[in-house]
């Protein structure tokens, strides 16, 4: 980081004054809850941001005892992740996700896994926001509220849109872009009718700018793919204000405190101006987008993983201050694993502790009208709509993803990022500054350290599994889903039928490949159940 | 002298490059020639790229436990190819003790969070010249 500069790059004076920041109230700001939501999306509330942590490990089972553990805590939201495989739209039974089966995340990848994941969860009370792949969460949240009288109508929560950035960082579903664009706008079509009270289309920037991206370089490619998305929609003849209001975001937060703020409360004013000015939304909720966040992994360090506490509770303050809608934080063992026990009881003590001690939510946007914080805000959304207009004008930013723009540029970000820390322009103290000898460095390393074993016991029962059903009713709704990918018809009924007839979700993902022209099995050790179809 | 041949990898499901591309992009910045696989290898790909590339040096980057089962896996397909090429690991995710078992099992050196790159560099070097004379 250049001296006095933020992570971005933006200079910063020592001391700002009445000439920084200034301009029309009711044109940048506006009261919190009204356009252009600079200042927050609703009035003040004092009810501050839905608390939660990441959870999700082993198979379903484990996985549903660790989210009451953590509603014990006081937990008011749940926030799953599935494990590599399961996010790669992958069985467990695949002979690459075989050591990795529940150890970052939980396994799953048939109805009868969401039945055991969310048993005894009150659906019409929690909020569900899943990282899992949003077509196969939908349908199973969706059936299984049914299942147990629950109007899908009143589930909350979120499924991620990541058709952009899903294949270069993170997760790949190993799908033509155009497929995975099409299971996108399927959902979000889906749930603005049958789940009005979800947000099936969640923006994560989070997991793409922790490929070393900084504050503006996220909002930015956030924007670039909200933008195309919705441009998608209003080509299938949707109107704006149908969807709009179901769209939210969720952003990392780095140690940069001044400049997370100023970038949320940016976001906000872009995605309203946005939506107001250029899509033409009337419905105020289609232009105030809720934002939620997930602390820095990136920002942690294995070193002297207490430290990592403190950064947590220091970005959880930064949120509270710049009014997100919810928030996890990552955890001190982050760097190792998913959260341990011991630190999701911490991960939900930082945020309790941070909103009901500190008076954090009595005042709305604390910093509005600070000519500091403005200013700043100002030059982070003058950047952020910089760069996306400097993306769009390379052309089709679909064309952008097929021909490796994206994964150049993530690749650029990386090398950069891995330099910076080395070099020591990023300092993270026990790591590059104030480092200590592993033999001392012994403070929570035994939590941290300790693994998860791979499941290979749900490796078997999968396997087993597959014979056990009743092979015409599969066949056959696979099959149909086959057919209706040739069309132009919406694919979840097709997919919640393949669901219902026991369909993994391995299964479904590669009859859509197969539907579309590509391998069933991208990696080529599996064949379709429906056989050749070319 | 021709330039030092690494080939770079990420095994299985394991889709954090983040330290792959770095190491990928340092190794290049002192002149070696790295062939870069990128996520989703298997110890057949790795062994199957090395003798294409006729790499010098394998770097495995890891974020995930994956490791652990794979690298005694590359290790003994290497010997089974008769393939004498050092396996080098990175990785934060990798604890002391599991580097320790690691070099047991045969791996050159592990490298886990904050080494220094000079050590890195340097290993890697040394790796090569060892490799070209044995």
């Amino acid at each position: 980081m250049k001296e006095n500069a933020t992570r971005s790059g933006i200079n910063l004076s020592p001391v700002y004054g009445p000439s920084d920041g200034n301009g029309d109230y009711s044109r940048r700001f506006g009261n919190p809850g009204e356009y252009p939501f600079t200042r927050g999306t609703r009035a003040y509330s004092g009810r501050g941001w839905i608390q939660r942590e990441l959870s999700g490990e082993g198979d379903p089972k484990r996985s549903n005892e660790q989210f009451k553990y953590l509603m014990t805590l006081g937990q008011t939201g749940l926030d799953v992740i599935g494990d590599s495989p399961t996010m790669s739209l992958m069985d467990p039974d695949h002979p690459l996700a075989r050591y990795t089966v529940g150890t970052q995340g939980v396994s799953l990848c048939r109805h009868d896994d969401y039945r055991q994941l969310l048993d005894g969860i009150p659906l019409d009370q929690m909020s569900i926001s899943s990282s899992g792949p949003s077509m196969f969460t939908v349908a199973s949240l969706y059936l299984l509220a049914k299942e147990r009288g629950v109007s899908p109508g009143v589930l909350r929560g979120s499924v991620i849109e990541w058709p952009f950035y899903s294949e270069h960082c993170s997760y790949a579903y190993k799908m033509p872009f155009d497929l995975h664009l099409r299971m996108s706008c399927d959902v979000i079509e889906f749930c603005s009718k049958e789940m009005p009270r979800f947000h099936g289309f969640l923006e994560d920037t989070y997991f793409f700018s922790e490929a070393g991206l900084n504050a503006v370089e996220e909002a930015a490619l956030g924007f670039v793919e909200i933008r195309h998305i919705v441009r998608a929609l209003l080509a299938r003849g949707l109107d704006i204000d149908s969807f709009a209001p179901r769209i939210a975001i969720l952003t990392n937060c780095s140690m940069d405190f001044y400049e997370e703020i100023a970038k949320i409360r940016a976001m906000r004013r872009i995605f309203a101006r946005m939506m107001k000015e250029e899509f033409g939304a009337k419905d105020p909720r289609s232009q105030a987008v809720n934002i939620a966040v997930h602390t820095s992994g990136l920002s942690l360090t294995t070193e002297q993983p207490a430290n990592n506490i403190v950064r947590g509770a220091v970005q959880t303050v930064a949120l509270g201050l710049a009014g997100v809608t919810a928030l996890e934080i990552s955890t001190f063992d982050e760097g190792y694993r998913t959260p341990s026990k011991e630190a999701h009881l911490v991960g939900l003590r930082t945020q309790q502790v941070i909103d009901l001690e500190t008076n954090i939510n009595s005042v709305q946007d604390p910093f509005g009208g600070s000519w500091f914080m403005e200013s700043l805000t100002d030059e982070v959304e003058a950047r952020i709509l910089d760069m996306v207009n400097e993306i769009e004008s390379l052309g089709d930013p679909a064309e952008l993803v097929s021909s490796g723009y994206f994964k150049q540029f993530f690749h650029g970000t990386m090398g950069r990022y891995h330099r910076q820390v080395h070099d020591g322009e990023v300092l993270k103290v026990g790591m590059n500054v104030h480092q200590m000898p592993a033999e001392q460095d012994t403070l929570l390393r035994d939590i941290s350290e300790e693994k998860i074993e791979p499941l290979f016991d749900r490796v078997e029962e999968i396997s087993a599994y597959r014979d056990k059903r009743d092979q015409r009713p599969l066949l056959d709704s696979l099959q149909r889903l086959h057919d209706v990918v040739q069309t132009d018809e919406n694919m979840l009924e097709a997919v919640l039928e393949c669901t219902l007839a026991g369909a993994t979700m391995g299964e479904i993902a590669g009859i859509l490949r197969q539907a579309w022209g590509t391998p069933y099995d991208p990696y080529g050790f599996l064949e379709s159940p429906i056989g050749s179809t070319q | 002298m021709s330039p030092i041949r690494v080939l770079v990898g990420v095994l299985g499901m394991d889709q954090h490059e983040l330290g792959a591309v770095g190491i990928a992009r340092m190794l290049r910045d002192q002149g070696m020639e790295v062939i870069y696989t990128g996520c989703f290898n298997t110890p057949e790909t790795i062994v199957q790229a090395a003798m294409q590339e006729d790499a010098d040096v394998i770097g495995i980057s890891s974020h995930s436990w994956e490791y652990l089962y794979y690298t005694p896996e590359l290790l003994e397909l290497l010997k089974q190819n008769d393939l004498d090429v050092p396996v080098v690991l990175g990785g934060s995710v990798i604890t002391e003790e599991d580097a320790g078992k690691m070099l047991d099992k045969g791996v050159a050196a592990v490298f886990g969070s904050g080494s220094a790159m000079t050590d890195m560099i340097d290993t890697v070097r040394n790796l090569a010249a060892g490799a070209a004379t044995s």
